[in-house]
């Protein structure tokens, strides 16, 4: 089991998960097992909690990748030219970034980012953060400063809304209604939309009451500035569509080791495959193995074995640690502890198995990271994790 | 810290709360807590309701494993605790019906595709009308003219996404000058800052990252939100494996020679290395939990870990009795 090199070869790594499986810090562990492979790498979260500065140590990121010091890549055994950068978007910022890119002109520039509803929805409109972050994922990836950009999205439920929220948009901007709302004179003249528009008016009309006519003036107002920009902005979500669905990136699915945690996995491969993206396969996080390496016994010394398992530990313990020491307490809290450790191990292999099973028939690669005694907080914690994906036992990292 | 002390002193009991808004980030156990919480309530005797408000249901395989979807309309899954998914299209359809009271006219509004497509790319909106359902939950009475529930539980969205839930109807105050989804959106805000009756109750994990979230959700609740917040839950806690006097277990059983194979029982060095692992990260946890203490500021409440997970009702019961504890501070 080891992270293919077709894999690392790849432009963009979208990185896809329920939360709490430690997404983020797989994102960061195949952006140094990349560098370590000699690419240049550049890991990117969109994740508000700045987990990722966290996990790299390299304090707030800004809205440009910043990288980790060459002296620091050296000491953790990755050579040149191998090097990770890392960054975190700042999303309302990105999003004006667009308006001011995509705006037919400085003064309906000025009127987006002034309107009130703009002000309120850029860093909530639905999907926006995240398509912000693929359109600076594609603006990276022009300008071929790195090899390899993975990127850690937010969890599963909004896994897809950057690639859907762009069509969304502009889809409404087309529509009819929106139509109405912005040239209502125009509109109400053109033959044949007649019976069509009687409707849309009375939409209008019954939406109007719900919400207020104040209301719909400022969205009218902000679509009408919005508009403008929708050729730029059509173009643009093209590509990044383009770059995203085709053969230079790939999708990695992460996991956590429960059996709740693999279901949930489950389900949304289906989803992901379902909706056509290019998905390479499964890690799951965090599984707990028997040391040593193989299978958890399926007991510890349960039944007839208990009573003379407990004497023959009870035994070396007590000549191990001399008198007073209370060998036989001891040994039944030793077997005790295993069972517990056992017990998870196994739990973690048969949820984790299916899980496999399901990503193997759709021949996607596999691949698990044991669970660490400590965090991963540091570059170090990191590169275990990075050691995990080449398939090299975490202990020797 | 004696204002702390105050504070946990003074604690009102969870179940006295009407409305409690269960968060957390992604995989701490929010749905655990909230099912846990809601069957603590049906055995005190209330009548209580679990909201659900993602895309999918989690509450019912919780309460009664095997049971068909409760979706819009909910159901009673067990005794005096109802559970229903609310859907933010259906919570639309129910209130424009009571808006416009013409049924025609909603079919309309909602069956009309350019409304879909103005709703698909609106933000905000499913999160107001999601409040909005809750609050209509709230005000709902029975055939006596009571209140249909006494305890209503909504498991809300992880953090992050959770907060800006709870923010829209003050976002929708202010950005909206007039009319009525001001109005409802005012409704709405009262009711979630209702400090008397409304408590968020965010749940944790005793590790770093999640540790780190709570502290950020908890600040942010207290400077923007106005929510009230008396406590962590902190969920899925390791216990110490070894009873006191033999903590260093581990280091002792690395020390022993190797014996020989007995059946049934692993070489000394597995036994260590498992003893090990355990003994470090129920070390991590305790700093973890004394962590949340420390950086929110409040008392927390400590869930045991459940190897196996929750697979039915008498796991969530394993829970509600330390769920429903008097918090201590593990930061003292």
């Amino acid at each position: 089991m080891r992270l293919p090199d077709e894999l690392l070869a790849k432009r963009v790594l979208v990185c896809v998960g329920s939360g709490g499986v430690g997404k983020t810090t797989l994102a960061a562990a195949i952006a140094l097992e990349a560098a370590r492979r000699g690419r240049r790498a550049l890991v990117l979260t969109i994740d508000p909690a700045r987990r990722l500065a966290d996990a790299l140590g390299i304090g707030a990121l800004g809205n440009e990748p910043k990288a980790i010091a060459p002296d620091a890549l050296v000491t953790l055994g990755i050579p040149a030219p191998g090097s990770v950068s890392a960054m975190m978007l700042d999303m309302k910022r990105s999003f004006d970034d667009l308006v001011e890119r995509f705006a037919e002109n400085a003064d309906a520039r000025d009127r987006i980012l002034q309107n009130r509803i703009y002000q309120h929805v850029s860093d909530a409109l639905a999907g926006s953060a995240e398509y912000s972050a693929m359109e600076k994922v594609f603006e990276l990836s022009e300008r071929r400063e790195y090899d390899l950009i993975v990127v850690d999205t937010p969890p599963s439920q909004h896994a897809l809304d950057f690639l859907e929220a762009p069509q969304r948009l502009l889809e409404f901007l087309d529509s009819r209604l929106v139509q109405l709302l912005l040239h209502p004179a125009f509109a109400a003249g053109r033959f044949g939309f007649r019976l069509f528009q009687r409707s849309a008016q009375r939409v209008l009309q019954l939406l109007e009451r719900v919400s207020g006519l104040a209301f719909l003036e400022d969205v009218s107002e902000f679509l009408l500035a919005f508009e403008g920009m929708s050729e730029g902005f059509r173009e643009r979500a093209r590509s990044v569509r383009a770059l995203l669905l085709g053969p230079s990136s790939a999708f990695v699915l992460a996991a956590g080791p429960s059996a709740e945690s693999a279901e949930q996995a489950s389900l949304l491969l289906d989803r992901l495959v379902a909706s056509g993206v290019p998905m390479a396969g499964v890690i799951v996080n965090r599984v707990r193995v028997w040391p040593g390496g193989g299978d958890a016994p399926a007991s510890i010394a349960e039944g007839a074995e208990e009573a003379p398992a407990i004497e023959t530990l009870r035994s070396a313990l007590a000549r191990s640690e001399g008198a007073g020491f209370p060998a036989l307490e001891a040994a039944r809290a030793a077997v005790a502890a295993t069972r517990t450790y056992a017990a998870l191990v196994r739990a973690h292999a048969l949820a984790t198995g299916r899980l496999r099973s399901t990503a193997e028939a759709r021949g996607l690669f596999w691949l698990r990271v044991p669970e660490l005694p400590r965090d991963v907080h540091d570059l170090i914690g990191l590169c275990r994790i990075a050691a995990a994906l080449r398939g090299a036992p975490a202990e020797e990292a | 810290m004696a204002s702390q002390c105050a504070t946990s002193a003074s604690l009102r009991p969870l179940l006295e709360r009407r409305l409690v808004i269960v968060t957390g980030k992604g995989g701490t156990g929010k749905t655990s807590v909230s099912a846990a919480l809601a069957l603590a309530g049906a055995a005190a005797g209330k009548r209580v309701l679990v909201a659900e408000v993602g895309r999918d249901e989690h509450v019912p395989r919780l309460l009664a494993p095997g049971s068909v979807p409760v979706g819009y309309a909910g159901r009673e899954l067990v005794p005096g605790v109802t559970v229903l998914r609310i859907d933010p299209y259906e919570a639309l359809g129910e209130y424009l019906g009571l808006q416009l009271r013409v049924r025609s006219a909603v079919d309309l509004v909602l069956r009309n595709k350019a409304f879909r497509q103005l709703l698909d790319a609106s933000p905000g909106w499913r999160e107001l009308i999601t409040l909005g359902k809750v609050w209509h939950l709230e005000q709902m009475q029975d055939a006596k003219g009571a209140r249909r529930f006494d305890l209503l539980i909504v498991d809300a969205p992880a953090t992050g996404h959770g907060l800006t839930f709870l923010d829209v109807p003050r976002v929708v105050v202010s950005a909206v000058r007039t009319g009525p989804l001001r109005r409802n959106a005012e409704l709405v805000g009262e009711m979630i800052g209702d400090r008397d009756h409304t408590l968020l109750l965010p749940v944790a994990l005793a590790e770093e990252l999640p540790a780190r979230e709570t502290a950020e959700l908890v600040a942010r609740v207290r400077s923007s939100l106005g929510i009230a917040v008396d406590r962590v839950i902190v969920n899925a806690v390791v216990e110490a494996p070894f009873p006191a006097g033999l903590e260093d277990l581990d280091e002792r059983l690395a020390r022993l020679p190797e014996a020989g194979a007995h059946p049934g029982l692993p070489p000394f060095r597995v036994l260590a290395a498992c003893a090990a692992h355990l003994r470090s990260r129920a070390d991590l946890n305790r700093v973890y939990v004394r962590e949340i203490a420390r950086d929110s500021g409040l008392p927390v409440v400590t869930l045991p870990f459940l190897p196996m997970g929750i697979r039915g009702p008498s796991d969530l019961r394993a829970l509600a009795d330390p769920l429903l504890a008097h918090p201590v501070l593990a930061a003292a």
